[in-house]
């Protein structure tokens, strides 16, 4: 055989198992959509209808389904809808309601909580949940120290004395209780997963949830189907829901115009007016509990000194930053609070934009002729581009010349938790429907966060948060979140910059969609209009 | 041994260096998986509980003997982030960019090839200069301002593609890649077009198309047999270079139609600090990258008998 014979027989060879290769892909889909018709029509809710299938365009894939530690919304807010918590947050935000446990007792001395179990709940696999599948899903979070196990912090031990019955036993007592076995860590999942081992488990997770395990395309999508033995009678009305991984605003948006999704998660700020008046689509804008904060490293030279984070507090323009980076949906925050947390002060001082305030608290501060510093934010964040430049140059009258340094997403997350940065952005999102989980994390010093990494400690505003945690009477508790929220407020620690709503957009046929201040999404209630 | 034995044997060092290189630089950048998974909620405790879960308490040079040990058994390790086997994240992305690449290839060849032929058989006239200067244009622009423009026009208003994914099965993936194929190729062409049509003019000039004229050879006889398959060759070049940067370089591509490629993991993993999979999808761009080349040498002897590479 001639070179050029052999030649021409390997390249075809070759080229025919490209061919071969590229023809056998594991079939994954973008996803299928039904009655996504964009031209506007039929505005009325009628009856919800049974059936069909939605879309759900998201910012990026899930990481993992494993309740008790990942820490990922996206994650989160799919595996909300396989399990089920004994209480869940209500829709305000503000509360929690009944879901798997129908009521408690609480003994004399606090320490003791007895709940029902509702009947006639299944599992997705058939089986029937007792207590001891409760005990089993929370005591695993309880035990996942590198995951959610600091939020089970005061329970000492639980008990399932009866199939219907489950006991909490408390090391003291703790208001924040209820709020803490609502959120997602505390989801119940099957006894001894249901005989797999935990990786297993939760690549198939089994839940009491209206929505059960599809498939999961990495990077591509993820799919959930309805559950026929839920115990919500008529619901979900959805057939199945998959969430597709899209990570450009724009794609998502024109995947939303041309009927491929009819949910479109968070896009971009600068769309949203457009997208109020595009017909065939609902721009929804739901309260949230999103506060932005510009946090300041206490332990660098000169944030320690109360009056210069008071002056930059004071030279911020909110107004200006919610219209240049919100383009108007938002507001501007008071309070290291937001307004939808139980126990928000809507008189908190914080600081709001007078430069001639700001002057005098510059006069009066340790370095009163101004000086060089330097934000550090992550790169890929328009949000936070445009923020540090706005505030880089409303620092300049107060002569603080800032500095923007851009790191990788990574890096910018290790320097700011190891205390190597001057000044940064964050934000916070809650997790629970109590503000104890964010009043710890954010000031006291000692808890794992060191106070939103800024090291700030006023031992007043401390003990306010650590006494909080321990009395039921809401009263009280009232106070005590008054005094942190003034505390925190006149201290300055961070300047509070805005309130921002969560903005989904979605075609006119999806009914029923709602969004809790905290993020979640009870998807059953979702329905597809012809 | 056999000239493509030996080409697939050198795969193996060429692999291996790319390997320890990505492999040390990407443990030596700051970051770290587990503050991707933490976020806002690490802390030093949570972060040495994972890190022993994953093995990364280790010294660097354990944790590369490790990698490699597990390389000569096949195992390419476990993503940190997803805990799924990372041959199988790299097994399902392979077949989107390779469709991509591919397609890409077929389509700026079939644009390429009829306008170089058109310039070159009338040089420096108007055709030629428009075929010059056009395709230039999508040299210059931005290939996701492309992609926007393409979604908007075939997919929205015309609705003849959808927008963005990956689709199902082979017609579906027909389509859904055909505009993602289009705007690679139209960055690609022009490089083409400019290189094939300069070989093409050499060999039009030459005296063995003048014999095979003077034989009575003429018209597309004379085209495919004689003019392309001799101006091919540089052409062949360039697009095997082009197609090894596509190799990772399909990202922004991927990004704005959704597709769910090797370009993509590869971005995502960095940013992710996902330790295994960047070292999985670095070999995988390696072991392509030389396999394209061999492809174009083994096209050239294909093309031009003059070419032996039998030593």
């Amino acid at each position: 055989m001639t070179n050029r014979t052999t030649a021409l027989k390997a390249l075809t060879a070759a080229g025919a198992l490209v061919v071969l290769a590229a023809c056998g892909s594991s079939g994954g889909s973008g996803g299928t959509t039904s009655g996504g018709s964009t031209s506007g029509g039929s505005t009325s809710a009628g009856t919800p209808v049974h059936g069909g299938k939605l879309t759900f365009a998201a910012v990026q894939d899930a990481q993992s389904m494993n309740k008790s530690t990942v820490f990922d919304n996206n994650s989160i807010w799919i595996f909300e809808q396989i399990f089920q918590q004994l209480y869940t947050v209500s829709a305000d935000g503000k509360s929690v309601v009944p879901q798997l446990a129908t009521g408690y007792k609480v003994s004399s001395d606090k320490k003791t909580y007895t709940f029902t179990l509702r009947p006639g709940v299944k599992f997705s696999n058939g089986q029937p949940m007792t207590s001891k599948d409760v005990k089993f899903s929370i005591d695993q979070t309880t035990k996942a120290s590198q995951g959610w196990g600091f939020i089970n912090t005061a329970i000492k031990s639980t008990s399932a004395p009866s199939p219907d019955t489950f006991v909490v036993h408390l090391k003291y007592p703790w208001a924040p209780l209820l709020a803490d076995l609502s959120i997602f860590a505390n989801g119940i999942i099957p006894d001894n997963y249901a005989g797999k081992s935990e990786t297993a488990f939760y690549n198939a997770p089994i839940g009491t949830g209206p929505f059960k395990w599809d498939v999961w395309h990495k990077g591509q999508s993820l799919t959930l189907v309805k559950n026929p033995l839920y115990w919500q009678k008529g619901l979900p009305y959805l057939d199945s829901i998959t969430w597709t991984d899209v990570s450009s605003d724009n794609t998502r948006q024109q995947q939303l115009q041309g009927g491929q999704a009819q949910i479109d998660q968070f896009p971009a700020w600068s769309t949203v007016t457009q997208l109020q008046n595009t017909q065939g689509v609902n721009m929804h804008l739901f309260n949230s509990t999103q506060t932005n904060y510009l946090a300041f490293n206490e332990t660098r030279k000169p944030f320690q000194d109360v009056h210069v984070r008071r002056a930059i507090s004071l030279a911020l323009n909110r107004d200006a930053l919610v219209k240049a980076v919100l383009f108007g949906h938002g507001k501007p925050a008071n309070s290291l609070f937001p307004p939808q947390v139980p126990y928000y002060d809507p008189n908190t001082p914080g600081y709001q934009f007078n430069l001639a305030e700001a002057k005098k608290e510059m006069a009066q501060s340790s370095v009163p002729h101004g000086f060089s510093t330097s934000i550090v934010i992550p790169t890929g964040n328009s949000d936070y581009q445009t923020i540090s430049t706005i505030v880089q140059s409303e620092l300049k009258p107060l002569g603080i010349n800032v500095k923007i340094n851009q790191l990788d997403p990574n890096t910018e997350n290790t320097q700011t938790q190891n205390l190597n940065y001057d000044m940064t952005l964050t934000l916070w999102t809650m997790d629970i429907s109590d503000p104890d989980e964010l009043a710890t994390f954010a000031v006291d010093p000692k808890s794992g966060a060191k106070s939103f990494f800024t090291m700030y400690n006023n031992p007043a505003v401390v003990n306010a948060a650590h006494a909080a945690e321990r009395t039921l009477d809401t009263e009280k508790r009232q106070q005590l979140y008054n005094t942190l929220q003034t505390g925190a407020a006149k201290d300055a620690f961070m300047a509070f910059l805005y309130y921002s709503p969560y903005p989904y957009a979605t075609t006119t046929n999806v009914h029923g969609f709602f969004v809790t201040p905290l993020g979640n999404m009870h998807m059953e209630n979702v329905w597809l209009s012809k | 041994m056999s000239f493509v034995g030996r080409r697939l044997l050198q795969l193996i060092p060429v692999a291996v260096g790319c390997t320890i290189v990505v492999f040390f630089l990407i443990h030596l950048i700051p970051g770290d998986p587990a503050r991707t998974i933490l976020g806002i909620h690490a802390t030093p405790q949570r972060i040495a509980l994972l890190h022993k879960q994953w093995g990364l308490d280790r010294s660097l040079a354990a944790q590369y003997w490790l990698f490699l040990d597990r390389l000569l058994h096949f195992n390419l390790g476990t993503s940190l982030i997803y805990g799924t086997g990372t041959s199988t994240l790299i097994w399902q992305r392979l077949p989107v960019t390779l469709w991509l690449i591919v397609y890409a290839t077929v389509l700026a060849v079939v644009i390429s090839v009829p306008l170089a032929m058109i310039a070159a058989t009338r040089q420096n006239a108007m055709r030629d200069q428009a075929v010059r200067a056009v395709p230039l244009i999508g040299l210059g622009m931005p290939p996701f301002w492309v992609a926007f423009l393409l979604i908007y026009f075939f997919g929205i208003k015309l609705h003849w593609f959808p927008v963005g994914g990956y689709g199902q099965g082979f017609f579906g993936h027909l389509r859904s890649m055909f505009l993602p194929a289009l705007v690679v190729a139209i960055a690609l062409s022009p490089v083409v077009i400019r290189s094939l049509r300069a070989s093409m003019l050499n060999v039009l000039g030459a005296d063995f198309i003048t014999t095979a004229k003077s034989k009575g050879v003429g018209g597309p006889r004379l085209f495919w047999r004689h003019v392309l398959r001799n101006a091919v060759i540089p052409a062949v070049t360039v697009l095997s270079i082009n197609i090894g940067f596509l190799i990772g370089g399909t990202v922004v591509v991927e990004q704005v139609f959704a597709l769910p490629g090797v370009g993509q993991l590869m971005l995502n993993s960095i940013f992710q600090r996902d330790f295994p999979v960047v070292q999985g999808v670095t070999l995988a761009f390696a072991i392509l990258v030389v396999l394209v080349n061999l492809l174009a040498d083994m096209a050239y002897a294909a093309l031009d008998p003059r070419v032996s590479f039998d030593r």
